[in-house]
């Protein structure tokens, strides 16, 4: 699989977040996880599709960009 | 490393009526339910409707505690708020599902289960001896449990799925945003459900008044995001309230989300069973998965028991608990899938003429035949959705 860094990724607001669970079917890469009550999302593992931030009831999910990497090498893997 | 025959993680209805089930078919398996809460039946992310039939195959609700209120009337509403009333259209009930979740837990308890609240499976592999290997958190220790079955009842994050290889994703287009108050000192027909149609209230779902009592409901809506103007959820319900009930007294807050799909292809694989929610059991129509639940538990506790007696948790052998559900339930959700793809074209204007149509029939003659009939000689846009439910 091709995967490319993506420009944004999603970020979890932990302090609005409901712990409802609703995004993680919703994640194609299977990045989001929920374990003891915190619900985090896997920055390495996040494509930017962005599909988990309007489904969220509360708003809790929100994209921010990718710091450009200083070692740019090996980011896209054919 | 704790030796057990069924592993059941989740104990919403799902997992605590598989519980009891396997069980009570084999009492000398080693049944093991697990709750990640401290609670069973809390936080409630549900707006705890139940229908009279489905329930009773489980429990009798005649004077339970574990009831908030019994409901007999059914109004539905068009988005100008011209009301559909189906009086007398069946009887239903409002669960109190935190005493609800907790009664069928005890029951599975009952029959010999044993039930482990605040307890948190993380992960979970497939090993050379044939047993499942789970990860198993509890307040701060963690243990491997071995398990000959895992039933999978985690609801709509569905882990256990994910874990054993089985497709668990949902398309965004079929995920209902869900949030919820409970509303006190309100008022309406304490006695009847109400559910409002409207793309401008909740886009691609429904808002609805669940009464929990006199003048308190559970007041919540569910949307699809991608019909939406970028509001979520929660601000789609305190725009709705607002407007509907100025002074009501917020007292509970709940969100989460509906997967109004249809069953996952394959709700089962080696030494596994995925049930309820987290296997998209729910009528994608209206959302509804209680029962579902508990008839999916019921079909999985007694097809893992059976497994184990007859010694082969093979998959060859477990998809019957998939063909078994697919014939009681799973088909049905289809073609109910398919109605609510068609009525998704409907917009407000022709919604708004359809509640008036049915209002021209007198209640009392109001059957869903009658109902049925007059709305596709008065709207034939309706005919592609009247003929997708029969192929």
């Amino acid at each position: 699989m091709r995967r490319v860094t993506p420009d944004t990724i999603a970020v979890v607001d932990l302090a609005v977040c409901d712990r409802c669970g609703l995004c993680l079917p919703l994640c194609p890469p299977e990045a989001i996880h929920l374990e003891l009550n915190v619900l985090t999302v896997d920055a390495a593992t996040c494509t930017g599709c962005e599909k988990c931030v309007a489904p969220c009831p509360v708003g809790a999910l929100a994209m921010i960009p990718l710091v450009p990497s200083p070692h740019p090498e090996s980011l896209v893997n054919a | 490393m704790p030796d057990v025959d069924v592993l059941v993680v989740g104990a919403g209805p799902a997992g605590a009526v598989a519980a009891c089930q396997a069980k009570r078919a084999a009492p000398e398996l080693d049944v093991v339910l697990l709750e990640r809460d401290r609670a069973v039946g809390a936080p409630v992310r549900c707006a705890e409707g139940v229908g009279d039939a489905g329930l009773r195959e489980f429990a009798n609700p005649d004077g339970a505690d574990w009831v908030s209120r019994k409901i007999t009337d059914v109004i539905f509403e068009a988005p100008d708020d011209t009301q559909v009333v189906l009086a007398g259209s069946g009887v239903g009930w409002i669960l109190d599902r935190t005493r609800f979740d907790a009664f069928l837990a005890a029951q599975a308890a009952a029959e010999g289960a044993a039930v482990l609240v605040g307890t948190e499976a993380t992960a979970m592999a497939r090993n050379g001896d044939g047993r499942w290997h789970v990860r198993v958190k509890q307040r701060g220790t963690e243990e491997i449990y071995r398990a000959r079955m895992v039933i999978g009842a985690d609801g709509v994050e569905t882990m256990v799925g994910r874990w054993a290889g089985l497709e668990t994703r949902v398309p965004a287009r079929d995920m209902e945003s869900c949030a919820q108050y409970v509303l006190q000192g309100i008022d309406f027909n304490p006695d009847a459900i109400y559910l409002q149609f409207s793309h401008a209230i909740a886009p691609g779902g429904y808002a609805w008044i669940f009464p929990k009592g006199v003048g308190v409901a559970n007041v919540g809506l569910g949307l699809v995001a991608l019909k939406t103007d970028g509001r979520n959820a929660r601000q789609y319900l305190d725009a709705w309230i607002d407007r509907r009930f100025p002074t009501g007294a917020r007292t509970g807050y709940t969100v989460g989300g509906v997967i109004v799909h249809t069953t996952i292809k394959k709700t089962y694989t080696d030494g596994v069973l995925v049930a309820g929610d987290a296997a998209h059991m729910i009528n994608p129509l209206s959302g509804g998965g209680i029962t579902n639940a508990m008839k999916a538990g019921r079909l999985a506790g007694c097809t893992a028991a059976a497994a184990i007696r007859g010694n082969d948790t093979s998959e060859r052998r477990l998809s019957a608990y998939h063909n078994a559900w697919m014939d009681m339930l799973g088909e049905d959700h289809l073609k109910y899938y398919r109605i609510k793809q068609a009525l998704e074209h409907m917009d407000d204007a022709f919604l708004n003429s359809l509640a008036r149509t049915v209002n021209k029939i007198e209640p009392s003659k109001r059957t869903i035949g009658r109902v049925f009939t007059k709305a596709l000689i008065k709207h034939p846009q309706l005919i592609p959705v009247a003929a997708r439910f029969f192929v």
